[in-house]
């Protein structure tokens, strides 16, 4: 990575503005937050509490007009908004981002089901709320700070350092600073400022002159920021009291637990950053900003788990430090509840360049609880086509129609399954998206359609830079319809460098815009388009060539007369959302989008599939790409992946088995390789290489039941598909800081192989039951670390005890050819003998689902009987064709694990089924598998083991 | 209830008797790894470890993947593949054994042709290999009589030059320090702009490495890529014995005062030496010249700036078409007195002959050599077992790119390796694979890049034509594909004897 291209928070005026007010109050002793609220202003109506919040440096009255507007709202699923914004400033601050990223009005805490309790003595207001009445909300007015408790622990603090800072829209001074230059001409730094008295010419001090940093005009190397409406940043610090492990905030290179940012021993010395930015070659273990933004933060002790989602869209900073311990006394004397004076604790500080301070608290108080509140806001993810979780071949470039028929045949002839082919920038002619090179590919309805001839599919890339060219018909209409980003003085057309050259950049904001876009994928105006065909919107954060940090300036102006900075980390959100838009309306047929986008933000789950952007083809990128996806997962985006093989360079044939090994485990499965790269279609390498990579493709194949079954459920609750170990075993502290194994659902334990020559692995197993090796069914008991072998053809990967998995074990060419296959359940036996699981299936392309058209069915042994039950509700909907074919396909297998005994008869209703045992290779128990018991995946039935 | 039918499907009639129950009506799976019930054949669920008790199933002609997996394979045209109902495949066996018959029809004649071609080959290259052999011997009895030959030429060489120096010795000495002190002005001078030249090219080349290293690649700047491209190329063509900076070290010119050499020899060396560091400095030039030209300039990359720079500065001082510094003209350096050598009659005529004759010898004698070498290199070269490719030795067919012949991949003589072509930017060394197919003419069909640089070509040629017996003209060419080597050969081993025949 070029670093020098990227801003450092000293490079960024708010930024520098406000770490400096934090090192302010670090050196002043007895620092006291300026901020209060006025006692006699607070209301509590209607689940809102509102109140005036003043500065008492800035604001001489204490009911002064000119102070900030105080909510905080008492949700009805446990989480709580909090919003500061000015009262009557000079013009609105924007405060548009929750119209695009809450999904809809959500509900207010009922009248009974919150008390506000008398104020004590020390002015703290208390509020005794939530579901089960478990959650405290203390209101503390002077200093204003407010903390959450869950069943009486003390969980998130807010404005607990007192670092609350709020820039104020304020007029440029420039005849007072044109008087004063006249004066002065050397002191051109502080001419913005107008608090600054005339009288006071002394020195300034470097952290006073850090205090008024750039508020201005901001130069960055050669690019110049205007910024017209000066400083109105915001800043506050939040505490995760008890907590040592905080998690989220994507997208950074970086481990799943936080690393401290600040304070002594901090391994990183820059805040984590978020600001949508395309950054070439990334490094790894950096807190550098990447392509996506997530301001989702979970913090998990022990005893103690909840979140905070601090929903700005502008660029944000955030410092991280760990307090192994609690000052004592000094400004937290105030909270007079018994906190225990060990606990360690993780202090946050949040900086954002523009908008509102708007932020949830979700009190859980589990993981299921938060990731369900946070997701009833934002959205949970859209329930995906079935081909697009399976494998995905994709390069810069396949260079012709005939390129692409003979991948296709190579994977037909070394029998891998695969279901998507992608084409990137290469295939348009000129980088003029929704075009065709006609010479490269003649026929590309064709093309589409031998593909969908084996139930394969096709994905042609999409970016957001329009080419300026009137002889091409997007950048034309574009031009006459006015849907363009403007230069910052809101008239002209922004123009910027990108792959076709000289390029606009569409104005999402814009309805019309929008419209218009979605428009451009209908079959008649994507010519050469078919219903087989599907989108890749890349370079959407938007990557700029030729602008400040390879983006665009954050002054050129959107629709309605907003400024960009407002809403950087959206716009490819928004890019994103109206391409999945225009491939749900482009048919009649009712038919899911496939979307992958590389800018993301929060509710970019509802638009489609994400990956981690330009990785390099290194063991350090396969092995940080665990992290990245658990984090982009855990902040409410299931289907992501990485790069499989690494996009830059060249893999050796060990490191892309590994990766490939790895990728399977990836709920968005893709391979990609940079137009520079050698060729590495999973068969160039020979053997053994081939068929170890065979052999991973198809056990990502012979899962797809079971990752379909995560999908739905993740889809309903929010639940992260692949999870970090903490979110299935909160309680083993040993699994808080680990990030190189995981869990894919409740059932599969995966631990990727991330170096070369490795044979064997150490890997964790949680939790007091056993577990079993997915291919050679070995048996490990957990807790605790084990050594397992890890050759060559395998990563060490277990299922849980307890738990049932719906597999599909014939190898076929893509996932359509599998739709008619019958079924295994896999079924590892807990140390109670028992065990539940589910399947869910509906047709995989439509939303007939939504109206009822789907199996979901649980199956759970208790007392040596399996049964299967239906999950569905009874009012779901009509019983479909599809429901009735499917519903027929049969079960031909059962494996049963972790049985003591051998079974010795199986039997349904009475009629006993072939079963055959052996003894599992590392511990007594055996390994059973029950033969054709002649049921169906969408019926009742229960089976007897004896 | 008995399956017989199930059970025998995908079962070919010479294998049915490997499926017959036993007496407990129990079946071995093929690979005797386990016995199951005879109904557990074609049940649709996998026992044997082998596959071998669903002949349905795991198909010979089609991969079991594809079998009832809802798409109609064309290799199973009677639509067998798909028999569970989902879908209905209809049989269209005769229309594909129509264009299967019409296409066997087309090979079949290709390959008629391209055999004739390729047996044309065969002899051509066996008679080749012949004629080479017995040349090679030919030459190999006259080695030792040239090198006797030259071996004698040096001695009578040496010994008139011994006197013919011994002679010169005597004045050397005092005209070589008149003709030095005449010319050392010129040597200093040229010293002086070599240094001049080597430090102007180390500073272009050093513009020219930062470029490469710091430009912003973010910017995807085609101008600055095809400027860093141009100059790795240019690099790449120094070899690798003469690395950049390696001569740029300033000279004195003592160095190159060795004993035994001449004012006159330096020099001419400092002025070799210069014109060779200016020609590069050209190169240099031209790129940085389109660099400067070309860059696009809504960037501001520092890198590219600093270039641009540099080579503004440099074309002031440089004059393009003369290929040298704007106030260097070439020095006026006076002959050589002639009249100042000692005329020396006989002993110089017997020194020229005897230098003559030593000239004459020593390059018969490399011309046999090299002729031998040549021969042995043509005879180690695999031209497939039976000699095809000797016919197609130095042809060219149209994709003369600089690469070298590597090697065969596999063993079947149809696919050949070239390697160490020039070398792309931020690529390999090109390269080339050539597949070729039979036809009746050698002929490139298709040219792609799947990887930068690296080409895959295809080709027909009768080269690779099976070689039919020639009685077989009415044959229905099934198989011929296949000719088994042996057979191959005693084939054109008659064909052999027939064109002695003619001959």
């Amino acid at each position: 990575v070029k670093r020098e291209d990227f801003k450092t928070c000293a490079q960024s005026g708010f930024c520098t503005r406000n770490r400096a007010y934090a090192e302010l109050a670090k050196e002043t002793p007895q620092w006291i937050s300026p901020f209060q609220l006025n006692p006699s202003s607070l209301r509590l109506q209607g689940g809102i509490l509102t109140g005036d919040l003043i500065n008492i440096e800035e604001d001489k009255q204490p009911s002064s007009k000119s102070g900030l507007a105080f909510e905080l709202h008492l949700l009805d699923n446990d989480s709580v908004r909090v919003r500061i914004n000015e009262r009557d400033p000079i013009h609105p601050r924007y405060d548009g981002v929750k119209d695009t990223v809450l999904i809809k009005p959500y509900g207010m805490a009922n009248e009974n089901s919150y008390q506000k309790l008398a104020k004590d003595d020390s002015g703290v207001l208390t509020i005794q709320y939530g579901n089960k009445n478990q959650n405290t909300i203390k209101v503390n007015s002077a200093p204003f700070k407010i903390e959450f408790l869950v069943n009486g622990v003390s969980t998130v603090v807010l404005n607990d350092e007192g670092l609350l800072k709020f820039e104020r829209l304020r007029k440029k001074q420039e005849e007072a600073a044109q008087e004063k230059e006249i004066v002065d001409e050397d002191k051109l730094v502080d001419q913005g400022d107008e608090n600054k008295d005339d009288e006071v010419k002394i020195e300034k001090s470097e952290l006073e002159t850090k205090l008024e940093a750039n508020m201005w005009e901001e130069k960055f190397k050669e690019y110049t920021d205007s910024k017209p409406r000066g400083p109105e940043s915001f800043g506050m610090d939040i505490t995760f009291s008890g907590i040592d492990h905080v998690y989220g905030i994507p997208q950074h290179a970086s481990s799943l637990s936080l690393k401290a940012t600040k304070g002594t021993d901090a391994p990183y010395n820059e805040p984590y950053r978020l600001y949508n930015l395309d950054v070439f070659e990334y490094e790894v273990d950096n807190p550098m900003a990447l392509y996506g933004s997530i301001p989702f933060m979970l913090g998990h002790s022990k005893n103690n788990t909840a979140a905070v989602f601090w929903m700005n869209a502008a660029e944000t900073w955030i410092d991280v430090e760990k307090s192994p311990e609690d000052k004592t006394g000094g400004i937290l004397s105030w909270i007079k509840t018994k906190k225990p004076v060990s606990a360690p604790s993780t202090k946050t500080h949040w900086i954002s360049e523009a908008g509102v301070l708007d932020l949830f608290v979700f009190l859980g108080p589990t993981h299921r609880d938060i990731f369900r509140q946070y997701t009833s806001l934002v959205g949970t993810t859209a329930l995906p086509q079935a081909f697009s979780i399976a494998y995905h071949q994709c390069r810069w470039n396949y260079n012709t129609q005939q390129d692409v028929a003979e991948v296709d045949a190579g994977f037909d002839e070394h029998d891998i399954p695969y279901d998507v082919l992608w084409l990137d920038i290469e295939h348009t002619n000129g980088k003029r998206y929704f075009t065709w090179d006609h010479a490269k590919f003649p026929d590309p309805m064709d093309m589409q359609r031998a593909l969908g001839a084996k139930g394969r599919k096709m994905v042609t890339i999409i970016d957001p830079h329009i080419k300026k060219d009137n002889d091409y018909y997007v950048s034309k209409e574009g031009a006459e319809l006015d849907v363009y980003i403007k230069n910052k003085d809101g008239n002209s057309d922004f123009d910027g460098w990108c792959w076709p050259g000289s390029s606009q950049w569409i104005d999402f904001y814009n309805p019309k815009a929008r419209d218009w876009w979605a428009s451009q994928f209908s079959y008649d105006r994507y010519v050469g388009s078919t219903n087989t065909l599907f989108t890749w919107n890349d370079m959407n954060e938007p990557s700029v060539f030729s602008g400040p940090e390879i983006t665009i300036p954050k002054d050129v102006i959107h629709y309605g007369n907003m400024e960009h900075r407002n809403v950087h980390n959206l716009y490819g959100t928004m890019f994103h959302s109206a391409t999945a838009q225009g491939l749900t309306q482009r048919n009649e047929t009712n038919q899911r989008p496939f979307v992958l986008s590389r800018a993301f933000f929060a509710g970019t789950q509802r638009f489609g599939a994400i990956w981690t952007g330009d990785n390099l083809a290194t063991w350090e990128h396969l092995e940080v790409a665990s992290p990245m996806l658990l984090t982009i997962g855990l902040a409410g985006i299931p289907f992501s992946g990485a790069d499989v093989g690494g996009f830059f360079g060249n893999p050796e044939p060990e490191l892309l088995t590994r990766w490939y090994q790895a990728g399977i485990y990836y709920p968005f499965f893709r391979a990609h390789a940079h137009l520079d790269s050698k060729r590495r279609e999973p068969w160039l390498f020979g053997e053994p290489y081939t068929t170890q990579m065979r052999e991973a493709i198809r056990t990502r194949y012979s899962f797809l039941p079971f990752w379909y079954t995560l999908f739905q459920e993740s889809s309903v609750d929010g639940m992260p598909i692949i999870r970090p170990m903490f979110v299935e075993f909160p309680e083993d502290e040993a699994v808080f800081g680990m990030d190189d194994q995981y869990m894919v659902g409740n059932a599969l334990l995966v631990k990727p192989v991330s170096k070369p020559g490795v044979t064997r692995s150490t890997v964790y197993f949680a939790g007091t039951e056993k577990w079993f090796g997915i291919k050679d069914y070995s048996v490990e008991q957990g807790p605790g670390a084990k050594e397992v072998a890890s050759p060559a053809d395998k990563i060490p990967v277990y299922q849980r005890a307890g738990t049932i998995v719906p597999k599909r074990e014939r190898p076929r060419r893509s996932s359509k050819a599998m739709e008619n296959d019958p079924f295994t359940l896999v079924i590892a036996l807990d140390s109670n003998g028992e065990a539940t699981g589910r399947i869910y299936l509906d047709d995989g392309e439509s939303f007939d689902y939504q109206t009822g058209d789907y199996i979901l069915r649980e199956f759970k042994v208790a007392d040596k009987v399996l049964t299967s039950r239906n999950l569905k509700p009874a009012d779901a909907g009509e019983t479909s064709e599809f429901v009735k074919r499917a519903g027929a396909l049969r079960i031909e297998r059962l494996v049963v694990l972790g049985s003591t005994v051998p079974l010795k008869e199986v039997t349904v209703d009475g009629r006993a089924v072939q079963v055959e045992c052996s003894q599992a290779p590392t511990d007594g128990s055996y390994v059973c598998t029950v033969k054709e018991p002649k049921v169906l995946i969408g019926e009742d039935f229960s089976i007897a083991f004896a | 209830q008995t399956n017989d039918r199930n059970s025998l499907r995908g079962v070919s009639p010479s294998n049915a008797k490997l499926y017959v129950p036993n007496a407990s009506n129990h079946w071995t799976c093929l690979n005797g790894s386990k016995t199951i019930p005879f109904s557990a054949i074609n049940d649709d669920y996998c026992d044997c470890a082998d596959g071998s008790d669903e002949p349905g199933h795991i198909a010979t002609d089609i991969k079991s993947s594809r079998v009832n997996d809802g798409v109609c394979d064309p290799e199973c045209c009677d639509g067998s593949d798909e028999f569970d109902g989902r879908i209905h495949c209809p049989n269209v066996c005769d229309e594909v054994g129509v264009e299967a018959r019409k296409e066997q029809e087309r090979v079949r004649r290709i390959q008629e042709e391209g055999s004739r071609l390729r047996k044309g080959y065969i002899q051509h290259g066996k008679t080749t290999k012949l004629k080479l052999q017995q040349e090679l011997e030919i030459l190999k009895a006259k080695t030792d009589q040239v090198k006797a030959a030259a071996v004698d030429a040096k001695e009578n060489l040496d010994k008139i030059t011994e006197e013919y120096e011994a002679f010169l010795e005597s004045s050397k000495k005092d005209r070589e320090a008149e003709r030095e002190a005449q010319l050392q002005p010129f040597i200093q001078e040229q010293i002086k702009r070599l240094n001049r030249a080597k430090e102007t090219k180390g500073h272009l080349h050093r513009t020219l490495q930062d470029l490469r290293e710091n430009h912003n690649k973010n910017y995807h700047d085609m101008a600055v890529k095809e400027m860093v491209s141009e100059y790795d190329d240019y690099v790449t063509s120094l070899g690798d014995s003469h690395t950049v900076f390696e001569l740029l070290t300033p000279t004195d010119g003592s160095h190159q005062s060795e004993p035994g050499n001449s004012a006159d020899t330096l020099l001419d060396r400092l002025i070799e030496d210069t014109a060779i560091i200016q020609r590069e400095i050209t190169s240099l030039h031209d790129i940085l010249m389109g660099l400067r030209h070309e860059y696009n300039t809504e960037y501001n990359d520092e890198a590219v700036l600093e270039a641009v720079k540099v080579a503004v500065e440099f074309d002031s001082q440089w004059n393009t078409e003369r290929q040298e510094f704007n106030d260097e003209l070439p020095l006026d350096v006076p002959e050589a007195d002639a009249d100042k050598v000692p005329e020396s009659g006989a002993i110089k005529n017997e020194s020229d002959m005897a230098q003559a004759e030593f000239d004459r010898a020593t390059d018969e004698e490399v011309k046999v050599q090299n002729t031998i070498k040549d021969i042995e290199r043509k005879l180690n070269i695999d031209f497939s077992l039976d000699e095809t490719f000797a016919e197609l030795l130095d042809q060219c067919f149209d994709f003369k790119d600089a690469d070298k012949f590597s090697n065969w991949e596999g063993d079947n003589y149809s696919v050949q390796k070239y390697t160490g072509g020039s070398k792309c930017w931020n690529g390999p060394e090109r390269s080339v694979r050539l597949e070729m197919t039979c036809g009746a003419k050698n002929e490139i069909l298709s040219v792609t890049e799947p990887e930068k640089c690296e080409y895959h070509f295809k080709m027909q040629t009768p080269a690779v034509c099976p070689v039919l017996p020639d009685s077989e003209s009415g044959n229905d060419g099934n198989g011929a594909g296949n000719v088994p080597q042996s057979v191959a050969y005693s084939e054109e081993r008659k064909d052999e004897v027939k064109r002695h025949d003619e001959l």
